[in-house]
């Protein structure tokens, strides 16, 4: 099964709110027959533009990702599903790849002034 | 004429003389002077070595580093501080490959609500410039 990454950014809430909304997405997943590998947050910030969604302009967030594996046929489903969410602000569905370890990073440099310059 | 040919008889009996005690000459005195018996060929031949003007491979200043989306503050190092765009090869001295991987990370940063688009993030902005040709 295909490993796939999901970056929510939730609302500005409380804790124990945040913790429900969190519950309520992983218990999605796994009623569609996704296994959550893990779930880490990355903390609250200030969100880089304002964000217009459900009848809101937000300025703060929570950034959450949630690391799963599942069959690509759920993932448009969970999405849809996440977009109705009046607490997740922007959800992101990613394929993870394991990096793939490549031989030669670097080939020599480029040359880098292509413009004139005058010596 | 005749004084010609005999000359020429006789450099070519000299030389047919000489050649073969010289040979004999020759491996006698070196087999007299030399304390270790080694073949002569190991003398002259050049010592296998590597290279020792070798320049380092020269690399990129991202090589050997994975570039991520949640990895604002490095993305942010390759866009300008006044416009948020994303730099060309020509600034950022980054191989192919790389400069491919930043902006295609800082475009889905930008879209997923991670970095922003117009602007760089002030938190960034007095981070040491690590692209060689920025004005």
């Amino acid at each position: 099964m295909p490993r796939y990454e999901l970056c929510l950014i939730l609302k500005a809430m409380q804790r124990p709110e945040t913790a429900a909304v969190l519950r309520r997405t992983v218990e999605t997943l796994f009623e569609r027959g996704a296994i959550v590998r893990g779930l880490e947050s990355l903390g609250d910030r200030r969100l880089p533009y304002k964000i217009s969604k459900h009848d809101g302009r937000h300025t703060h967030g929570g950034y959450f990702t949630i690391d799963f594996h599942s069959s690509p046929n759920i993932v448009s489903g969970l999405l849809d599903h996440l977009e109705r969410d009046i607490d997740v602000l922007r959800p992101t569905v990613l394929k993870k790849d394991i990096d793939i370890s490549k031989a030669q990073c670097c080939g020599p440099a480029p040359e880098k002034s292509k413009h004139a310059t005058f010596q | 004429m005749f004084a010609l040919s005999n000359c020429r008889l006789l450099l070519q009996a000299l030389s047919r003389q000489q050649v073969t005690p010289s040979v004999r000459a020759v491996q006698c005195t070196r087999s007299l002077t030399s304390s270790q018996q080694e073949p002569p060929k190991k003398d002259d031949m050049p010592i296998k070595l590597e290279n020792p003007y070798k320049q380092p491979k020269k690399t990129c200043i991202l090589c050997n580093i994975t570039v991520d989306f949640k990895n604002v503050q490095l993305l942010s190092q390759f866009i300008s501080p006044h416009t948020g765009r994303v730099y060309g090869r020509h600034i950022t001295g980054l191989c192919g490959q790389k400069q491919r991987e930043v902006s295609k990370a800082i475009k889905k940063a930008r879209s997923m609500g991670f970095m922003s688009v117009t602007l760089k993030d002030p938190q960034f902005i007095k981070d040491p410039d690590i692209c060689g040709n920025t004005l």
